[in-house]
């Protein structure tokens, strides 16, 4: 049995299809993480799973209830934190989590205690009293994601968690979902962050334009990269830049070079040890002067970046 | 049925918080009755004393008035993003729309339970039976102006404008064609042919025969019966049938 099974499922809004035909299994206590732009059609996926939206075509299984024909045992088995904690305006954090849990059957006598012990852990304790509208940005996310931390559901979703979040939250919401799944849930992750994935996830679903992609553990993922390593270079500013980045290409381990602009430049290749001396040698022979040289593994920014052609995330520097 | 409830007191404490709007509405109708309805009652001759004719049709316009609002405030769920989280909860569909047709009706009672009192007082001299017959017809007329209401709300999820077009336009219709104000003997052919359609005919009829008015000037009860029980019967089956097979959340990518 799968946590999540779809098959050929679709989705279209009028003339736009945000979801081709997508074949996609989570397994039982995994975390699976949903890596894609902005439109890649993640949530509505998400939204399909969870009974909110009706696929146009194909089928959804959530442990193996079919989400179009049982949605009341697929909604009692799984919670869905939303990408924006919306609609609660004049509700006290406290009260929405007194109803979330006593809705989704969280015994009365716990319900206190693991209230107060996740506002606690996720700095909203004192903010329990106010009302939702007075929450800033990070305060409702964090309060969206307790509600699941809260009820504890066999699949867990969660749609963008840590986003408007700052990185001293990200990393106690991240902490949270990883104890959620050691208590025994499933886990499922849309996100468009890099770093949130790969802190989190145990396989990877890269979707593009409403089609899984690949889907693999984040090893495997990387090790399909062909050129094990990553060097980034920046060059003192000089007239010769983008025939030295040409050069560059040639050097023999090179496996491809993206130039991000002239002074700067990423080259994908064999094995960065010998990679580099020769690249620094040809810089001497052509007077090219670096400002700093940077050896790193593949991301899972460069994974997506080698599976669609399109980079996921805007160069920092940029 | 305790997470029905659950949901139906989740949404009123945030309705009622704080209940101004509810108090306003008391407040105007006081008002109303006790100026305008005193002053035009001195006008009109046809009625032996419209004053008690203007405050029963004042609370069946105000729970009109409920009815709309409950469907408007489906729409506003579903616009603040807070419908694709109800729709998330184990709740089925079913309950989930019972839960807003009971706040509806929660929320009716509130809003007319003053303005009730101070017609019937006005009225005077009632059996208990007669006042539970009227409240009876008015919860009905409630529940079916929300069922029409929460049906056309679906037109909101194309387009919000065209569902306000729509409401705004059929709300003045049906009030202004019908027997809230002026009882239906007096009306002109053209007119008293529209006020056929208009549920708030039958409703504020009814509660007037209940009440005790001269039955001369109103429509057959058992008519207006039949009317009202079709009217929140299809029209709330209609909301369910559609809830349970069409709604969606928000669109999303």
């Amino acid at each position: 049995m799968y946590a999540v099974e779809t098959q050929n499922l679709t989705k279209r809004y009028g003339k736009t299809q945000a979801l081709k035909g997508l074949d996609f299994k989570v397994d039982l206590k995994e975390i699976m993480v949903l890596l894609g732009p902005n439109g890649s059609g993640k949530t509505t996926l998400l939204h399909i799973l969870a009974t909110i939206l009706k696929a146009s075509e194909g089928t959804a299984k959530v442990m193996d209830y079919d989400v179009a024909k049982q949605p009341t045992k697929v909604r009692q088995i799984l919670g869905i934190s939303f990408q924006e904690a919306r609609g609660f305006w004049r509700h006290k954090p406290a009260d929405i989590l007194r109803f979330h849990a006593a809705v989704c059957g969280v015994p009365k006598s716990k319900r206190d205690s693991t209230i107060e012990e996740i506002l606690k852990d996720l700095e909203l304790w004192e903010a329990r009293n106010k009302l939702f509208m007075h929450l800033s940005g990070g305060q409702a996310k964090r309060l969206e994601v307790s509600k699941l931390l809260i009820q504890r559901p066999q699949l867990a979703i969660f749609d963008e968690p840590s986003s408007q979040v700052d990185l001293r939250g990200k990393r106690k919401i991240w902490e949270k979902i990883l104890k959620l799944r050691e208590e025994g849930s499933t886990i499922l992750i849309a996100t468009n962050e890099v770093r949130e994935a790969e802190y989190l996830a145990d396989r990877v679903t890269i979707l593009d334009q409403g089609k899984s992609i690949v889907c693999d553990v984040v090893k495997n993922l990387k090790d399909e990269i062909t050129g094990g390593d990553i060097v980034e270079l920046e060059l003192e500013p000089g007239p010769n830049n983008t025939s030295f980045q040409e050069e560059l290409k040639q050097i023999p381990g090179t496996v491809s070079l993206v130039a991000a602009d002239e002074n700067r430049c990423k080259a994908h290749v064999s094995i960065a040890e010998a990679w580099v001396p020769k690249m620094t040698n040809l810089c001497s022979e052509r007077r090219a002067r670096l400002i700093s040289v940077r050896v790193t593994e593949p991301s899972l920014d460069d994974v997506f970046l080698h599976f669609t052609g399109k980079a996921l995330e805007a160069p920092k520097n940029a | 049925m305790r997470n029905v409830i659950r949901l139906v007191w989740f949404d009123l404490k945030q309705e009622l918080r704080p209940p101004v709007w509810i108090v306003m509405q008391w407040v105007t109708f006081t008002i109303q009755l006790a100026i305008y309805g005193a002053l035009i009652s001195q006008l009109v001759t046809g009625v032996s004393n419209y004053q008690q004719f203007y405050a029963i049709g004042f609370v069946v316009m105000m729970t009109f008035d409920m009815g709309s609002h409950t469907g408007r405030h489906f729409v506003e769920h579903a616009h603040e993003g807070r419908l694709p989280y109800l729709l998330s909860l184990p709740i089925p569909r079913s309950k989930l729309f019972l839960s807003i047709a009971l706040q509806g009706g929660v929320e009716l009672a509130l809003m007319i339970s003053v303005p009730l009192a101070i017609a019937l007082t006005l009225i005077g001299n009632l059996s208990v039976i007669s006042i539970a017959a009227a409240i009876a017809t008015l919860f009905c007329l409630g529940f079916g102006v929300a069922g029409v209401m929460l049906g056309l709300s679906f037109i909101a999820f194309k387009s919000a404008d065209l569902y306000t077009a729509i409401t705004v336009g059929l709300s003045s219709i049906i009030i202004r064609f019908s027997t809230v104000l002026y009882p239906f003997i007096f009306l002109p052919p053209g007119y008293a042919a529209a006020a056929f359609f208009s549920p708030l005919t039958y409703g504020a009829d009814l509660v007037r025969f209940f009440l005790g008015f001269d039955t001369s000037m109103l429509l057959n009860p058992t008519y207006s019966v039949a009317v009202l029980t079709a009217l929140a019967v299809s029209t709330l089956g209609l909301g369910a049938l559609l809830l349970q097979r069409l709604v969606e959340g928000v669109k999303s990518a």
